[in-house]
Parts: C-alpha cells; structure tokens; sequence
C-alpha cells in the first residue's frame, strides 16, 4: 500500500519541484489576472485577501432548532452552516446503506427482491432528488442533508454490498466448523470484519463526494458554503468566490486525511 | 484401537455424490465405504479426480451426500460441528486476526470467560511452537506458520476429530517434513482421530496408520492399506519403499 519508504533525495526532490510548480501557477495566474477586473477574474493576492477577511470578520450563527447564538467568523459560521448538513446526512445516509449492502449481500431473498429496484434508482443523480427535498423539507438543512444522503447511500451500499459477496467461502466455512451455526454471529464475526477494506472505501468515497453534494445542494439556496460561493460571484466579490472554493478543497483534504490515517489503523491486517 | 462402544469413530458408508453441472450430471464419488477407529491416523490418498476433496467435505458436513451415510460415533452427520476440527491446503485463517485472535475464534462461541479463552489458545499456540508470534497478522506468517496456526485453531476446540485437506501442500519439502514431526507429536500428545486426505504418497506413508485408496472417476475405495511401521518412519527403509511403490501402483 505505497508504504515503502522512499529514500530522502527522492522526498526532497519531489518537495522542491512541488515548491516550484506550485509557485509557477500562481505567477502565471497574477500574472494573467492583474490586468482584468476582478469580478472576471480575481488575483491569487485578492483571494488571500478575501479568505483572510471571510475567516477574521466576526459574525454570529444561530443554532438551528435550539435558537442559541454563537459568536463566530463570517467562514466558520458559513462552515458550520455546511457540515449542518453535510455530517447527519453522510452519517445516516453512509449507515442506511452500509446496513443494506450488507443485508442484501447477505441475503438472497433480499438481493432478489430488490435488485430491480435498486437496479432503477441508482443511476438517478442524488441531486435529481431535490424536488422531494424542497416538497418535503423545504431549502434547507434537512432538505440539504437529504440530498447528501441519497449521495451517501448509494455509495456505501455498493461498497458493502460487495464486500459481502467477496467474502470467502473458505471463512464462512471454517467459522461453521468453530461453531458459528446463526446468521447473526456469522456477520458479526466474519462478514463484516472481512468486508471492512470495501466499507471503509465507500465511506472515504463518500466522504468526498459528499462535498461536491454538499455545494450543489446548497446552489439551491440551503446556507454554507456552496450558498456563499454563488452568493458572492452574484454580488461581483469573484474573490470572495474563489476563496470559498479553496475552503471546500482545504475541507476535503483534512477529513480525507484523517479518514486515511482512520483506515489505516483499522486495516493493519490487510496485505 | 476400537472405540469404547465398538463403534467406528467415523463410519463411512455407501456414499455417493452427484453433481448438477452445466452440460449434465457428474459423478464424484461411488459407493464409498471405510471406517476409522477412535485414536487411529487415517490417509486418503488417490489421483486429482477421484474425489479426494468431495469426500472430506461430506464429511465435514459441509456438503451432503446424494446417498449413503457418514456416521460419527453413530450418529448421522448433519453440517460442519465442533466435534471435527478443520485444517485447509489453504489455511482459512481470518487475516483480519492476530495468530492468538484466529485460535480463540472458537472458544469464542461457547461460554467461557475471556481470560481462560486466552488460555486455552495460548497453550495451543505453544503447542504448535508460535508463542513468540501470538500478536502477528497472518500476512506476517509464512505459509508453514500460517498451517500451524490453522491446527491450534482446529485443536482449540477440542474436538474429537482432526479432517486435513492436503494442509502441507503449498509448503515446502523442509518444512512439510519438519511439519509432519510436529504433527505426529501433537498426534500422540492429545489421542486425536486423524483424517488427512492427500495425494503425495510419500506423506501417507509418513504418516498413516492406515491408507485409504481412492481411484477412478468417479471415485472409489480401490483399497484399504495398513502400513505396519515404527515410527519415527525413515524414508530410506526398505519397507517404507515398498509400501511407497505399492500405493503408487495403486493410484496410476
């Protein structure tokens, strides 16, 4: 797994031509953006600007349902708005479908019941889904997280779904022979702990494709990041813009980070 | 060497086995009939075929049979049990447990405390000779460790019965050798039945108190050899030979 410790140079090398290519692209584009305005195409510098003022200018979130206020920044606050969303969607989305992956993986009469189903639902894009969303919920963030769950669902059900197919035959068979003799135990104790690398894949999936739900749903006027982001090209602060989208990306590279560090404590066993 | 009840600890009798595959019906095994004393070290032995593993795995009780029984200590087999423990060419171990969580995997589905569990494996994992390996991962292990792990897990449960499906066959010559000691001794250490299905004849020799010959297509008990040796057996003796050249015979 890409683990193999490569010797210093090479890291050192690899830095350096980061360093310099990083460096290259951002010239060019000062470069390139100095001589047009900025509500076409803000400057590297105008958006290190505007992030800084998004993460320093105060402002206040109110606590959805609860109704408390809490002093906050203009980026956090439009943050938190986000993972509003964005987390109770994943979580029950994610466990929705990880449960059904496992039982339909499992179990025949359900995997023939409802691969028809399935079969028709899971090319809809999650984002197709919305007209439930604003019928039901309404924009906003129950109406949000339900887009990002549909998201969630589906790749974590496939995810799980073949991680239980995959399970060898050889450990059902000797689990049997060490007295497994229930459904329940034997997905306990053999087909999920042997269908965990392909979960933990649909999870850090879904955890990214997530995001890209995320700001599409919120394009429809659910607050967050993805909101700001139009709000502020629609108000000709492109920068402001720009900087949100790097907030996206920043996001995404520490929770898939962490969720990497998360899998690879979690498969030590794996080859 | 006959059981307390003078019933065979394995009694197989008339079994066929049929399958339903894709161009018709194709026959295994054919009337199938041997027994095996309480204690005793039975080989199956015959050519890629005859059936070898469709038979272990009758009795196993992880297939059935389309006729006959397998009976152990009387009683009609009826899916895998703890009283036959299992050892596979290719371990079977669960990678995502250590060597120590692989033995307990057993003592886990009866009600035992955790501490004595741990016990239990470890005295089985010494017995075997891995106790400095107890926390390693089996993609750690080679392959003669991995199979000594598959047979502390088999032992743990104490089950009466040892059914070995060519275990040795992905190790080598060394090993496989050095393995066959540890085999003989764990043998004699604990009084279990054996039931060891090969094909390398060589190996029945070393090991068997009575070689079961299964030839043909389907399959068929052609004979039934006792190898009358001392053990430890030497391969260079010439009564070893013959009872090599013997079983050769039979199989071609």
């Amino acid at each position: 797994m890409g683990d193999t410790p490569f010797d210093e140079e090479q890291a050192g090398r690899r830095l350096f031509r980061g360093a310099v290519g990083t460096a290259a692209f951002l010239v060019i584009w000062q470069v390139a953006a100095t001589p047009v305005p900025t509500f076409l195409l803000p400057t590297p510098v105008e958006v290190a600007r505007a992030f800084v003022v998004e993460l320093t200018a105060p402002a206040v979130f109110e606590v959805p349902i609860v109704g408390a206020e809490v002093g906050l920044t203009r980026l956090l606050v439009n943050l938190v708005d986000s993972l509003y969303h964005y987390i109770p969607g994943l979580v029950v989305g994610g466990t929705a479908g990880i449960a059904a992956g496992i039982a339909m993986g499992w179990s025949d009469l359900l995997n023939e019941a409802f691969t028809p189903i399935q079969r028709v639902l899971r090319p809809i894009p999650p984002l197709a889904w919305i007209a439930f969303a604003i019928v039901w919920l309404g924009v906003n963030h129950s109406g949000a997280a339900f887009i990002v769950g549909i998201g969630a669902f589906w790749v974590n059900f496939y995810n799980a779904y073949a991680g239980v197919e995959g399970v060898s035959q050889g450990s059902k068979e000797v689990a049997a022979s060490l007295g497994v003799d229930d459904d329940i135990t034997m997905i306990r104790k053999v087909v999920i702990p042997s269908a965990t690398p392909e979960i933990m894949t649909g999870i850090r999936t879904s955890i990214g494709q997530g995001w890209m739900i995320v700001v599409a749903a919120e394009l429809f006027g659910a607050p967050g990041i993805g909101f700001q982001i139009i709000n502020a090209a629609q108000n000709l602060s492109l920068d402001v813009s720009v900087a949100y989208m790097f907030v996206i990306s920043l996001v995404f590279l520490v929770s898939d980070g962490v969720f990497r560090r998360v899998e690879r404590r979690v498969l030590v066993w794996r080859e | 060497m006959a059981g307390v009840s003078g019933e065979a600890k394995i009694a197989v009798d008339g079994v066929h086995k049929r399958f339903q595959s894709g161009s018709g019906v194709v026959e295994a095994l054919r009337d199938v009939t041997f027994s095996v004393q309480e204690g005793e070290f039975v080989c199956i032995i015959g050519s890629s075929g005859a059936g070898k593993t469709t038979l272990f795995r009758i009795i196993a009780g992880l297939e059935e049979p389309t006729s006959g029984t397998v009976r152990l200590d009387g009683e009609p087999v009826d899916g895998p049990g703890t009283d036959r423990g299992m050892v596979f060419q290719e371990y079977g171990l669960f990678p995502w447990r250590t060597v120590l969580g692989n033995v307990t995997f057993g003592l886990e589905q009866r009600a035992m405390s955790g501490s004595a569990r741990r016990e239990r494996a470890r005295e089985m994992i010494d017995l075997v000779g891995l106790g400095e390996s107890k926390d390693s991962y089996p993609k750690e292990l080679s392959g003669g460790m991995k199979q000594r792990v598959g047979i502390a897990r088999a032992l743990a449960v104490d089950p009466e019965i040892l059914l070995m499906d060519e275990p040795f066959g992905s190790v080598d010559a060394q090993t496989k050798q050095r393995l066959h000691g540890e085999l003989l001794d764990v043998w004699g250490e604990t009084g279990k039945t054996v039931l060891f299905v090969t094909h390398d004849v060589d190996e029945a020799v070393t090991l068997a108190d009575r070689v079961v010959v299964l030839t043909g297509s389907p399959g068929s008990v052609h004979e039934v050899v006792d190898v009358n040796l001392d053990r430890p057996r030497a391969r260079t003796d010439d009564a070893f030979a013959e009872y090599e050249s013997r079983l050769r015979e039979a199989i071609e």
